[in-house]
């Protein structure tokens, strides 16, 4: 019993105890100490103290107590780690692993802004894609080639595969870039083939970069039905890309 | 995973992890109601999980809900991985025979058609044998005399059909952009490209390939020859129609020839395109009559069926290449830009366009 209990609190008890015995020794554990005190920590169950990401993706350190900046460099870092990891494919599994689709929605929204056609109020020509055209085009286009390459076997999640095709448009949006340099001056035939042959380096570059990071996840022997929607696709938006101006 | 010999078929061999045999696929649990014993243990022992899958159906037996349970799980991740494995497996053992007894054990097993396994049994071709469809759609008399019933009736695929007609509606609408600029070159008039090919190439050409099918698989069934079973010899062929998916196989297949052709419809002479026409509509439409034959025989109207199949795909031939291609060289007007019939109607299609939405337009 606690000692601070003064004496004739103490001869109450032992009163109550030859009085009632059974009733006493159900309450005998209860502390009747005046402030019991509470205190503890709170933690993040399960925490580690490494800063390297799970195997599930879950980031183990402690995120509340870090400031914005650093959470969002965070994320900016993987992304370009991505982009790194595209125009260089030697090492795959980080695109693979650590999926996200913002660099598909960055890379989508850009060159459908500058693939757009601009209305002209000449009924008799015709412009280029609307913005929603690309847009639909990208982004249905990876679901149906993912799609695909599941039905036929593939042991890749969803979003990766997504996420893999959105990251290869990287050398097909350079190509457009390069494209619209090129448009500033007046056209000729050089300039054409020249358009023609960026077009061409950044669709085979695509092509070659997805093909690395996908083709191991397919029977090996439906390998080409499986490339050669990724093909197609790559093919159609090159082929956008080569006929604006 | 190194190809299992006859002797690890026929032994019940338990394999120790899922990881190995199912190569990272994510484990789930199946939620449909429990699948047939037959059919689990047929796939299994076919594929050599027969282990797990002999001794699940022998519980089974005994009523016991824990070993109910198990059965579930096991033939629920048979599911899994005997869709992608078992097809893959079987196809290195077996080649057609095997992919169709593959598809044939997983539709057998009654999947829900809410899963993705459910369309994976429509997938269940090689490389090879997509290339073997596509040649026998193209040369007349390469394919055998049931070739209908045997090869694509046990294995329909979509894969062959859908790509066949997504790449045929690109391939119309890119090359049908550069005939008509390659056209216009040489005036003044400045070429835009014209992105509502596209649209109207697509709805053309999946109109063709699933509204025909359909009717065709109804006029079959509607229009079969009345057998007398005292009669006939094989009342099992002569009451034989084909199957809606073995028919949009064939027709899928049967546009494969227009890929090359659409290509070179782009130069410009018009006895050239004509001739790709008709060489076109004649091959393949020959090869769509020569394998449909086994069913034509079974109905009465096998006469206008043919005729109908044959008027059909030539009429498809024509009409591809009079509105997409067919830009004949008229007397160059400096200024004005010629009204060709895709130009002409491209413009009716905007101004209507632009009526009614009209806030469409701003960006």
């Amino acid at each position: 019993m606690d000692a601070k209990l003064d004496v004739s609190t103490k001869s109450v008890i032992s009163l109550k105890r030859n009085t009632f015995p059974l009733i006493w020794q159900m309450f005998e554990d209860v502390n009747t100490s005046p402030s019991p005190s509470l205190e503890g920590d709170m933690s993040i169950p399960g925490k580690r103290t490494t800063t390297t990401t799970a195997q599930n993706g879950v980031p183990d350190y402690n995120t509340l107590d870090e400031p914005i900046r650093e959470t969002v460099l965070r994320d900016i870092r993987a992304v370009g780690v991505k982009f790194y990891h595209v125009l260089y494919p030697k090492e795959k599994s980080s695109l693979l692993r650590d999926w996200d689709l913002w660099g598909p929605l960055v890379l989508c929204t850009f060159m459908a802004t500058i693939l757009q056609g601009s209305s002209s109020a000449d009924s008799m020509s015709d412009n280029g894609p609307e913005f929603a055209q690309v847009f639909v085009i990208v982004w249905i286009g990876a679901a149906i080639v993912t799609l695909n390459s599941k039905l036929l076997g593939g042991n890749i999640s969803f979003f990766q595969s997504v996420c893999v095709l959105g990251y290869c448009l990287t050398p097909v949006a350079i190509s457009l870039i390069v494209c619209r340099i090129i448009l500033l001056s007046v056209q000729t035939r050089l300039l054409f083939f020249l358009r023609f042959v960026t077009t061409t380096m950044g669709f085979a570059w695509a092509t070659y970069a997805s093909f690395i990071f996908l083709g191991q996840s397919q029977p090996p022997h439906r390998k080409p039905l499986a490339v050669y929607p990724i093909f197609l696709f790559f093919f159609i938006i090159s082929w956008l890309v080569l006929s604006h101006n | 995973m190194e190809t299992p010999t006859a002797d690890d078929l026929l032994q019940f061999r338990d394999y120790s992890s899922t990881s190995a045999t199912n190569n990272g696929a994510p484990a789930q649990i199946n939620v449909n109601s429990p699948t047939h014993a037959s059919g689990g243990g047929r796939g299994g022992i076919g594929s050599g999980f027969g282990g797990a899958g002999g001794q699940s159906s022998t519980q089974r037996q005994r009523g016991d809900p824990l070993a109910d349970l198990i059965y579930d799980m096991s033939t629920s991740a048979q599911a899994m991985a005997g869709g992608g494995a078992n097809n893959a497996q079987n196809a290195t053992l077996d080649g057609s025979g095997g992919g169709g007894g593959g598809g044939g054990g997983g539709s057998g097993a009654r999947l829900s058609f809410l899963t993705i396994e459910y369309y994976q049994q429509f997938f269940n071709v090689d490389t090879y044998m997509v290339l073997e469809r596509i040649a026998n759609s193209m040369i007349p008399k390469r394919a055998s005399g049931n070739y209908l019933r045997m090869n694509i009736g046990e294995n329909p695929d979509l894969y062959g059909p859908f790509w066949i007609t997504v790449t045929l509606i690109f391939s119309i609408a890119i090359s049908g952009n550069i005939a008509s600029y390659l056209h216009h070159a040489s005036d003044g008039y400045h070429w835009h490209y014209n992105f509502h090919l596209v649209s109207y190439a697509a709805t053309c050409i999946f109109l063709y390939a699933n509204i025909l099918p359909a009717i065709l698989w109804a006029l079959f069934k509607y229009s079969l020859k009345p057998v007398n079973e005292a009669d006939a010899v094989e009342t099992d062929s002569a009451t034989y129609t084909p199957t809606l998916l073995s028919l949009m196989c064939i027709y899928g297949y049967s546009l494969a020839i227009y890929i090359p052709v659409s290509i070179l419809w782009v130069i410009n002479i018009s006895l050239l395109q004509w001739l790709l026409v008709i060489t076109a509509a004649l091959l393949s439409g020959t090869v769509l009559i020569a394998v449909l034959t086994p069913a034509l025989r079974n109905s009465q109207f096998s006469l206008f069926l043919i005729i109908g199949i044959l008027s059909a795909h030539v009429v498809l031939a024509a009409g591809f290449m009079l509105y997409f291609f067919h830009n004949p060289p008229e007397s160059p007007v400096a200024t004005m830009p010629l009204p060709t019939a895709p130009s002409v109607l491209k413009a009716v299609t905007q101004a209507a366009g632009k009526a009614v939405l009209p806030g469409n337009q701003t960006h």
